[in-house]
């Protein structure tokens, strides 16, 4: 349904998109993950149709987006990130100006504004002017304007931005809702979110996608190699030595971190190690445990790190690019 | 496309009576032209023609264009509606011609009140006042009226500063206006044919004397679609830079 394939945009010397290429097949419900400036809103603006990518192409719903944009963009409807709607216009009058753009004839305007305002509850706000609306009002008329033709593609882009927790709560379950029957492509910092709205996380970073994957799997992939906290006295110099030897006997160990730098400074007479295993490695809490207790380490804490998206998209979006590996769909 | 440019068009003309600016675009148009017609037109003893009042239409229009031309794209790219604008299924062409068509269409509203002052002339004078130089005098007042939106227009399409939009086109305008009378008066004599071809002055004066010109009209319908076309430019070229 959208084909993004080696895509490429630069403003002046700076490459926001470099070479990215995904699919999204009919049904799916894609997350774009990444923090500010890895390119989402450019990604997101060429598959709408608003800018043009330098090189690569770009299709909606089988049409290419270049060469016949109007029929790629009538494939879309689009929630931009910031809602911008005329102040001046009433709620119905906004709506029925985007069903003209569609090419709507009175009657078709008509019933597709009612779906509309019923499908985003705007009933109670259809005569009032958009201006004196609020932010969660605003983002469901844009929403509503998106969904006027009924596009086969939903494309958000910080679809709760702004808004209260009870507004990103209706929000999401309208979401939840749309995209039982559509394709949807949300872009959002949010990790809570996607992890709730999608069933696949793309996620960017400097321009480049960096993973690209269902989020169960990324996680699930992850955990594949599990690591291990853990926090043993330090009572004598030369113990951090005698420590890292003990952790180097374990089997499956494959990487032995000491201190991170933020916690070393809170916990005093303690180190902390972050113990990373194999892939496919087993449960190593209880070979971890034996082996402080033979050496006579003593452990405060043992803790299995269960990796989450956030420390997933964090560690990806910190790597460098050459470091990082987009892990297919 | 001509339904697209009706729904742009009639969104932008009617946004301008929702808003308070628009009101007073009115009024201010309507009070300069009340006061330039009892100035020029309506004075005992002098022949009863509107000569004089379409020979200064084009200053008449200065203050007032620009005004509702800096709106046409710069609010839209200042507000983000530009977006969904041009992600619906909208050619830049039909957006263009629709916003184009959308303030011509209330600049013939904001002219119309000045219809009255004819009708007046016509009842308060005696010998009546030939129609002719009155009706070509209208015609000069819309395609000047034209000529000035088109570049505001175009001027509004290159930033998202609607401030920045109304200097710029006041300042062309004025330019546009003053700039070849002076070059005829006071310039080098090679640059003489250049001012008398940009002159509006030599063109309007024509018109209010009932005199149509097919220079004239090809020199307003080529200039209004050579800066059509340019916005247009503007418009596309913001899809390879934004």
């Amino acid at each position: 349904m959208i084909t993004v394939s080696r895509v490429h945009k630069k403003f002046g010397k700076i490459h926001a998109v470099r070479g990215i290429t995904f699919e999204l097949v009919p049904g799916q419900v894609a997350g774009l993950l990444g923090p500010n400036g890895a390119g989402k809103t450019s990604t997101i603006r060429m598959i709408t149709g608003y800018s043009t990518p330098d090189s690569g192409q770009v299709s909606v719903g089988g049409y290419d987006a270049l060469l016949q944009p109007l029929a790629a963009r009538r494939c879309v409807g689009y929630l931009p990130e910031a809602a911008p709607l005329y102040p001046e216009m009433r709620t119905v009058d906004y709506l029925s100006y985007r069903a003209r753009l569609y090419g709507m004839d009175r009657a078709m305007r008509a019933s597709a504004v009612r779906r509309a305002i019923d499908r985003c509850w705007l009933g109670d706000v259809a005569v009032r002017r958009v201006g004196k609306l609020s932010k969660g009002y605003k983002q469901r008329v844009c929403l509503a304007a998106a969904l006027l033709h009924e596009p086969p593609v939903l494309v958000l882009d910080e679809p709760t931005n702004g808004l209260d927790p009870s507004q990103i709560r209706e929000t999401r379950e309208l979401i939840k809702e749309l995209s039982r029957e559509r394709t949807m492509l949300v872009s959002s910092h949010i990790l809570a979110e996607i992890e709730r709205l999608c069933n696949r996380v793309i996620i960017m970073a400097r321009g480049e996608v960096r993973a690209d994957a269902d989020p169960a799997a990324l996680v699930a992939r992850a955990r594949e190699r599990a690591s291990y906290v853990v926090q043993c006295r330090r009572s004598r110099p030369g113990d951090d030595e005698r420590m890292y030897k003990v952790w180097q006997n374990i089997p499956h160990i494959a990487d032995i971190q000491p201190d991170t730098p933020d916690r070393a400074a809170t916990v005093q007479g303690w180190s902390i190690w972050m113990l990373a295993a194999k892939p496919g490695a087993p449960d190593l809490r209880e070979q971890i445990a034996q082996a402080a207790l033979d050496a006579g380490v003593l452990i405060r804490e043992l803790r299995h790190e269960v990796p989450t998206l956030e420390k997933i998209f964090l560690k990806l979006v910190e790597e460098a690019p050459e470091q990082a590996q987009a892990v297919p769909a | 496309m001509i339904a697209r440019v009706h729904a742009i068009a009639s969104r932008e003309c009617g946004s301008f009576f929702r808003l308070p600016a628009g009101w007073i675009v009115l009024s201010l148009f309507a009070l300069l032209c009340g006061t330039l017609f009892t100035l020029q037109t309506l004075v005992p003893g002098n022949p009863a023609t509107m000569r004089g009042f379409f020979t200064l239409s084009g200053w008449l229009l200065i203050p007032v264009v620009p005004a509702i031309s800096m709106r046409l794209f710069s609010e839209e790219y200042r507000s983000g509606t530009f977006e969904a604008l041009a992600t619906s299924p909208v050619g830049d062409l039909s957006l263009v011609l629709g916003k184009f068509l959308g303030a011509f269409l209330f600049l013939l509203i904001m002219g119309l009140p000045s219809v009255v002052l004819s009708l007046v002339l016509f009842k308060a004078s005696d010998p009546k006042p030939e129609i002719g130089p009155i009706l070509t005098g209208y015609l000069s007042l819309v395609l000047l009226g034209s000529f000035y939106l088109a570049i505001g227009l175009f001027i509004s399409s290159l930033t998202a500063n609607q401030t920045l939009a109304f200097l710029a086109t006041l300042f062309v305008l004025i330019a546009f206006l003053a700039g070849p009378a002076v070059a005829v008066h006071n310039g080098p004599a090679w640059i003489r044919p250049i001012a008398d071809l940009l002159s509006l002055d030599i063109r309007t004066r024509d018109f209010a004397k009932g005199v149509v010109d097919t220079r004239h009209l090809i020199f307003f319908i080529s200039s209004i679609a050579l800066l059509i076309t340019l916005a247009f430019a503007s418009v596309h070229s913001r899809r390879w830079r934004g």
